[in-house]
């Protein structure tokens, strides 16, 4: 049997690609370097060995507790992060150290996700662990004296000297939650009351998990006036009701209660109004200081289509530009070109996180890698579509990207989750040998329901 | 579950598509309307951080380059003849924008242009500014006569050449320092400029194109113009009667000569002694079609293409808005009422009775010039519009050449020049008007074209522009004549 290049093994086609994103991020650091010093960085070598070091160890790591796992996963979240730290050792010096340190830490948690997690479905046993833990360090940025108010958003928790955004674990526990929960009770909650027209209702007290989500979802928004979180929280909860119940009329129920949710917090909430009033209308008040928006955009709009060059643009201009409005530094710098990579990422993260849920053979594990698909891109797409004024900004970090060890690390977890997934497809097939094809169109396009 | 989740990819394939639509339109199809919006302070915070290239004047006299500066940028602008040019350069300021020339040619200062860059590109590698130097067609020693001239006067000075409308000199009292608004510390730049805005005499303002004026007299040129060129005036015909007053049809306000002299006669004559009741007599009888069509030929109600921001058109009203308002018509004659003219556009009158009817369009640039010294655009004059036939031209020209032989403009008459010139005095009230003189020289083959305001002089008599503006021009043409070829 002859092997084509695309059929080799995925840890080779992994460790090409690996070497491909070192390669980007090194001559990308470069650039960004003779950019603002007109010179050679002088801390490339360690740079180097860092970044080549922390990728390969995660390769090797995958080599050897996932193999069969998705292939471009890594490369493709490598190259966000590598991206992402040239930016902010660009902007931010100070910073360059401890988002490495952080990525180290990320990718050790990665490892040891793939070394303790050996089968997801032993997790289905800790469901309400999990719950506890999710909805436990979602509420504990509101204890008293650990809690920490920054930039008006009440989401950091500090504990001696480490602070950090205890939602971003917690969005996984959940999404670990909520794959356990709906596996077990898919079929009662899929059940439908009665019918209003084409639209199959569920039984009211079936609605009780919904509603306890929107209402812990409207506890973040309001306690703790992270928007972004809790539009995140919400919309990959009704995505996975949706999926596990196979039941439209939750999306539509999901919708209509987080628009009342949305529109009573407009009107309650000063800082929900300024949001808004900033996504219709950025330039108000442009005469005596500029919105982050509006700097946003100007900022996007300098870079064109090429962009400015790495280093050679002013994107320090942008408020919160190495978290929540890097996207907007790219977009300076790099220009279209620079942003459209960064969106193709992120779609084809989805794109192998949807197809590993697709092939996933128990429902725990296709559950669990779509809610924590939806995680990834709808998280991505909040925050994008926020910078950009296609939807109300909220600040979220942008995977992978953002400056920010809590965000990095959590995504790591979350991409371990996946290649775990991943890897166990392939164990469950019958004979590696006799499925050459890896994927056959027939599994592929057969109907589970 | 699979059919949910290949609609989940699809909806995330949709929303995907949105961000890049909407990533389309921020970062190229509205990304002009962005960079252009004032708020925005990129492109002037990355032209600051680099030298800018010189402003010259016509003998190499440097007007405005870039220093290096201590503080919040590594250069500065300087202006090293102070006022002298202040309302041709401008200024360049990082908190108040640029003016003038700074302004208008900003993209070639900065190293912006096309040819600028293009013929960089094979030097990006080695670390070198592309900027260009402008040169600009205005003289310091004609600049230097306007300003000594009109002194501590309020007024304005325009000396152009007709031929190629080049400007020689444009100076206006009162002027400002530049360098005041564009140091680099913000807050005494925003002190100094507070204070010229607080000033009622408005000395940021360039009222040599920027401010306009009742021409008095001078607008005679332009009637007489109409009737010439309408065909109902002749240098014999028509003789205008002698009288002190006339009243125009529908109204009983008589319109008068200057301390009720009487007057009359032939062109020459009203031309010389600036007959009003003959002119406005004149104006009336040739009708609003002809006089508001030329006055319009010689660009009134147009903003001159002049290459200097924010430029103001001379104004005129339409032929309809006279239809019942003859009287109007009658004062619109003798340059009162409804016309008003900038200095700049009174030179290009007299510039178009120099140069066979034509108004060359008026220009400041000379040639720009890269780091090399190469030439990478020099002025090719091109005509602005035509005014008259040059039959109309030569007539009125030995008109001017007899009024500063025999009548009100004597006082310009260059000594061993033949010279053409007329007067004009704008009453703004309480006994005060504006004196004017527009004229050029040598008569006989005009290398330069003049306009001098002097504003609210004492006097309201027909004396006063040649008394007070005429010896302004004479000096200027003086200057002017000297350095041009």
């Amino acid at each position: 049997m002859t092997r084509s290049p695309s059929r080799s093994s995925p840890r080779s086609t992994e460790l090409g690609l690996i070497v491909l994103t070192a390669l980007i991020t090194t001559a990308a650091y470069i650039l960004a370097g003779f950019g603002t010093l007109a010179s050679l960085p002088v801390d490339i070598g360690p740079f180097l060995v860092v970044i080549l070091g922390l990728l390969v160890a995660a390769h090797l790591a995958t080599r050897r507790l996932a193999p069969r796992s998705d292939r471009v996963l890594l490369p493709l979240a490598g190259l966000l992060n590598g991206i992402g730290y040239v930016f902010i050792a660009r902007l931010d010096e100070g910073l360059a150290g401890l988002q490495a340190t952080w990525t180290a830490v990320g990718v050790g948690a990665y490892i040891i996700t793939l070394l303790v997690v050996r089968r997801t479905r032993g997790l289905e046993r800790y469901r309400y662990t999990f719950m506890l833990a999710g909805v436990g360090l979602l509420l504990l940025p509101l204890v008293p004296v650990i809690g920490r108010n920054i930039n008006g958003a009440r989401i950091w928790v500090r504990v001696g000297p480490f602070s950090f955004q205890p939602g971003e674990p917690a969005k996984i526990a959940l999404a670990l939650f909520f794959a356990s929960y709906l596996v077990e009770k898919r079929e009662l909650l899929g059940k439908a009351a009665r019918h209003l027209g084409p639209i199959a209702l569920p039984r009211l007290r079936h609605l009780g998990p919904v509603l306890l989500a929107w209402g812990a979802s409207l506890v973040v928004m309001m306690a703790e006036r992270d928007l972004g979180s809790s539009l995140l929280f919400f919309t990959f909860f009704v995505v996975m009701l949706w999926v596990a119940t196979e039941r439209a009329s939750y999306l539509a129920i999901g919708t209509l209660l987080f628009s009342a949710g949305a529109v009573v917090a407009w009107r309650a909430f000063d800082h929900v109004q300024v949001r808004v009033s900033m996504w219709l209308n950025p330039w108000q008040g442009i005469a005596q200081s500029v919105p982050q928006i509006a700097e946003a955009t100007f900022a996007m709009a300098w870079g064109g289509i090429a962009g400015t060059g790495l280093g050679l643009g002013q994107p320090g201009r942008i408020p919160a530009s190495e978290t929540d409005f890097i996207f907007a530094a790219i977009g300076e710098e790099l220009g279209l070109l620079g942003t459209t990579a960064i969106l193709i990422a992120f779609i084809l993260m989805v794109g192998s996180g949807l197809r590993i849920a697709l092939r996933a053979r128990n429902p725990f594990d296709k559950l669990l890698a779509t809610g924590l698909t939806a995680i990834m891109g709808f998280q991505a797409f909040i925050i994008i579509g926020g910078v950009i004024r296609l939807v109300p900004l909220t600040g979220i970090t942008l995977p992978f990207v953002s400056y920010g060890g809590s965000s990095l690390v959590a995504n790591y977890v979350l991409l371990a989750l996946l290649m775990r997934i991943s890897d166990a497809v392939d164990e469950d097939d019958p004979a590696p040998d006799a499925n050459e094809g890896r994927y056959p169109a027939a599994r592929e396009f057969e109907s589970p329901s | 579950m699979n059919r949910q989740i290949r609609r989940l990819g699809i909806t995330m394939l949709v929303i995907y598509g949105a961000l890049f639509v909407q990533l389309n339109v921020v970062q190229v199809f509205k990304a002009d309307e962005y960079r252009a919006n004032p708020a925005n302070r990129r492109e002037i915070l990355r032209d600051f951080g680099k030298p800018r290239g010189q402003i010259l004047a016509s003998d190499g006299t440097v007007l405005a380059r870039s220093v290096p500066d201590v503080g919040s940028f590594p250069f500065r602008r300087e202006y090293p003849t102070g006022d002298l040019f202040a309302h041709i350069t401008g200024y360049y300021s990082f908190s108040f924008g640029s003016e003038g020339v700074e302004r208008s040619y900003n993209d070639d200062l900065a190293g912006r242009t096309g040819k600028v860059s293009v013929d960089g590109l094979a030097k990006l590698l080695v670390d070198e500014e592309r900027t260009a130097d402008v040169t600009l067609t205005l003289s310091p020693a004609v600049q230097q006569a306007a300003k000594d001239a009109l002194g501590d006067k309020q007024g304005s000075v325009v000396a152009i050449d007709p031929r190629t409308g080049a400007l020689l000199a444009m100076w206006s009292n009162p002027s400002f320092d530049p360098n005041a608004v564009s140091i680099n510390n913000q807050e005494a730049a925003g002190a100094a400029r507070t204070a010229l805005l607080a000033d009622p005499a408005k000395p940021l303002l360039a009222h040599a194109y920027r401010e306009t004026y009742f021409p008095g007299s001078t607008f005679k040129v332009v009637t007489a113009a109409a009737g010439l060129t309408a065909g109902k005036v002749t240098l014999d015909e028509p003789v205008y009667p002698a009288s002190a007053t006339y009243v125009p049809p529908l109204t009983n306000l008589p319109i008068r000569n200057f301390a009720n002299s009487s007057c009359g006669g032939s062109l020459l004559l009203i031309l010389q002694v600036s007959c009003n009741t003959a002119f406005a007599r004149m104006g009336v009888d040739i009708g609003a079609e002809a006089l508001v069509s030329t006055t319009k030929a010689f660009g009134f109600g147009e903003v001159p293409p002049i290459d200097l921001p924010n430029a103001t058109a001379a104004t005129t009203a339409d032929v309809a808005f006279f239809d019942r308002n003859t009287p109007l018509l009658a004062q619109t004659a003798i340059g009162q009422n409804t016309v008003r003219a900038t200095p700049l556009e009174m030179a290009l009158v007299a510039g178009a009775i120099a140069n066979s009817g034509i108004i060359m369009t008026p220009h400041v640039m000379a040639e720009i010039r890269d780091n090399d010294a190469r030439v990478i655009d020099r002025w090719e004059p091109r005509p602005w519009r035509k005014a008259v036939e040059p039959g109309v031209a030569a007539t009125l020209r030995d008109a001017m050449i007899n009024v500063v032989q025999r009548g009100t403009a004597t006082r310009l008459a260059v000594p061993g020049v033949p010279t053409a010139g007329k007067t004009g005095t704008a009453q703004i009230g309480n006994g005060l008007s504006h004196a004017w003189i527009i004229g050029f020289a040598p008569a006989d083959a005009p290398r330069v074209a003049i306009a001098v305001i002097v504003n609210g002089q004492e006097g309201a008599s027909e004396q006063t522009g040649g008394r007070v503006a005429a010896p302004i021009g004479r000096a200027v043409l003086s200057a002017a004549l000297a350095v041009t070829p």
